[in-house]
């Protein structure tokens, strides 16, 4: 990741929501990035430049446009039509995002466009979150990185979100994924968590 | 086999698809995936299969279809009646509040230029005040005040056009509570289809959202009633049977936005039954 001093940036055209621009780079503000904000609370996952990137919950546009600024492809799938109409100009400006107008919780919809990912960046609000993560996992690759941002309000609003965040790890191990790591993103953003593990390596008979 | 937006692959071979950019949209709306066999497509075989000439030529053709397609989907969900039926509504509310926030501040305003005036005792409506105050106010606020009028006057134009269409988008629904507070209903679940999707319950405390989180989460009394509280059935009907006759109001409504959304045209037959049932349940019989 590219750090002017203590401040996150990524390098690219900028101009795509007003944002700073900070020695020629876009400034990538962790107040409104959920992902950005991980990068300043925890390790995250390091993005580069040949990765391939499927990003569950794209919205308008605008963290994709700093993760397409690091990565090699981002497949952006997004459920409204309305923010949808932001991510197409996005898109239009940018080689590397295909946007997806979709329903995460349905990958067989999008399937058929959606090559093999280094990494699922999910970010939804949906409260069955670790399933929909689990069930777009037939994309990632083996040992491919998984980050979820647990919007634990959405889950369950009644619950504790300290009660949510381990029932999700709970069902990602379940699952046979690897926890690397897991954080809660306060100050930048309230009740919400970020999940990052690794996808297992097929299990080879015989062996 | 496996079918993918460039083509089909199986067995060794591999069929390119051909077609311009809308014949591939259609391609890629109706391929069917199954999930438990898929395996996701690789670009390198769609260089061998020859649909495309490298890595660059494969995104750029996969951008381009992809944008052509979500622009198609984004056409298709707004073309719906209640697409707009929604802006409208949602212009109406804020319209009110507006005209409300510069009703108040004006009043403020006139009341310091006027030590002696005071609203009390004299049950002016809110319309009287600000003509009032745009008729015996020089400058900014005499202006301030006209326009707060103009947006008045667009207002209930504007309700006026809400009722209509909404008679029109949701016939079932208007007849049994009225067009506005049809279009109400219909803003507050996001649309004709969510709506039609809601149980009578969730109906019947649509807009009550704050009572229903207190209820939830420190037990206090459930709502009996949200936006159906402005059908004259619920908020004449005396305080003991309100809740009974709004469980009856959204168990109705619950049936007329299903009506709306598969078939589109009023139904007579099940309105008459359905008024009846309503005014049953206000004057107490019926449990």
């Amino acid at each position: 990741m590219i750090w002017i001093g203590d401040v996150l940036v990524s390098r690219g055209e900028g101009g795509v929501y007003n944002e700073r621009m900070l020695g020629g780079a876009r400034i990538w503000e962790p107040y409104r990035s959920k992902l950005a904000a991980l990068y300043h609370v925890g390790k995250g996952v390091e993005l580069e430049s040949t990765m391939r990137v499927l990003y569950l919950g794209a919205a308008n546009g605008t963290t994709v446009s700093h993760v397409a600024d690091y990565s090699e492809a981002v497949y952006a799938v997004e459920f409204a039509p309305r923010p949808m109409q932001d991510l197409i100009e996005v898109a239009r400006r940018r080689k590397n995002v295909i946007p997806i107008m979709a329903d995460a919780t349905r990958p067989e919809t999008y399937a058929p466009l959606v090559e093999p990912v280094d990494l699922v960046y999910q970010d939804v609000a949906q409260p069955d979150q670790a399933a929909i993560a689990l069930r777009n996992c037939v994309f990632l690759k083996p040992c491919g990185y998984l980050i979820l941002m647990l919007k634990t309000r959405s889950v369950d609003v009644r619950k504790d979100p300290g009660l949510v965040f381990d029932e999700t790890i709970a069902a990602l191990k379940e699952a046979g994924f690897i926890v690397q790591e897991t954080v809660w993103l306060a100050p930048y953003h309230q009740d919400h968590a970020a999940i990052v593990c690794t996808k297992p390596k097929p299990v080879k008979y015989g062996e | 086999m496996q079918s993918y937006w460039f083509g089909d692959v199986g067995e060794g071979r591999c069929s390119p698809f051909t077609g311009d950019v809308n014949a591939m949209v259609r391609h890629i709306l109706t391929i069917s995936t199954k999930m438990d066999t898929f395996t996701p497509p690789d670009w390198q075989q769609a260089v061998s299969c020859g649909f495309c000439n490298d890595r660059a030529d494969y995104l750029a053709r996969l951008q381009a279809v992809c944008i052509a397609a979500a622009e198609h989907s984004v056409r298709e969900h707004y073309s719906g009646k209640d697409a707009e039926l929604l802006q409208m509504v949602r212009t109406l509310d804020e319209m009110d509040t507006v005209i409300n926030l510069l009703s108040e501040r004006a009043a403020d305003w006139y009341m310091v230029r006027h030590p002696a005036f005071s609203r009390k005792y004299r049950r002016t409506p809110a319309n009287i005040l600000v003509r009032t105050i745009r008729e015996k106010s020089r400058g900014a606020l005499g202006r301030v005040a006209g326009e707060i009028e103009q947006l008045g006057e667009t207002r209930t134009a504007l309700a006026r056009e809400v009722s209509a269409r909404a008679n029109d988008v949701m016939p079932n629904t208007s007849a049994l509570i009225g067009g506005l507070v049809a279009a109400r209903l219909m803003e507050n679940a996001g649309g004709l289809l969510p709506l039609s999707r809601l149980p009578a319950s969730a109906i019947q405390v649509l807009g009550a959202r704050t009572a229903l989180f207190a209820h939830l989460k420190t037990h206090t009394p459930s709502p009996k009633h949200g936006i159906i509280f402005q059908h004259r059935r619920v908020h004449n009907a005396p305080r003991e049977i309100r809740g009974r006759v709004a469980r009856v109001l959204a168990g109705k409504l619950a049936i007329a936005a299903r009506l709306d959304y598969f078939r589109g045209i009023a139904a007579p037959e099940f309105l008459t039954e359905a008024q009846e049932r309503i005014d049953a349940a206000g004057k107490g019989d019926g449990a």
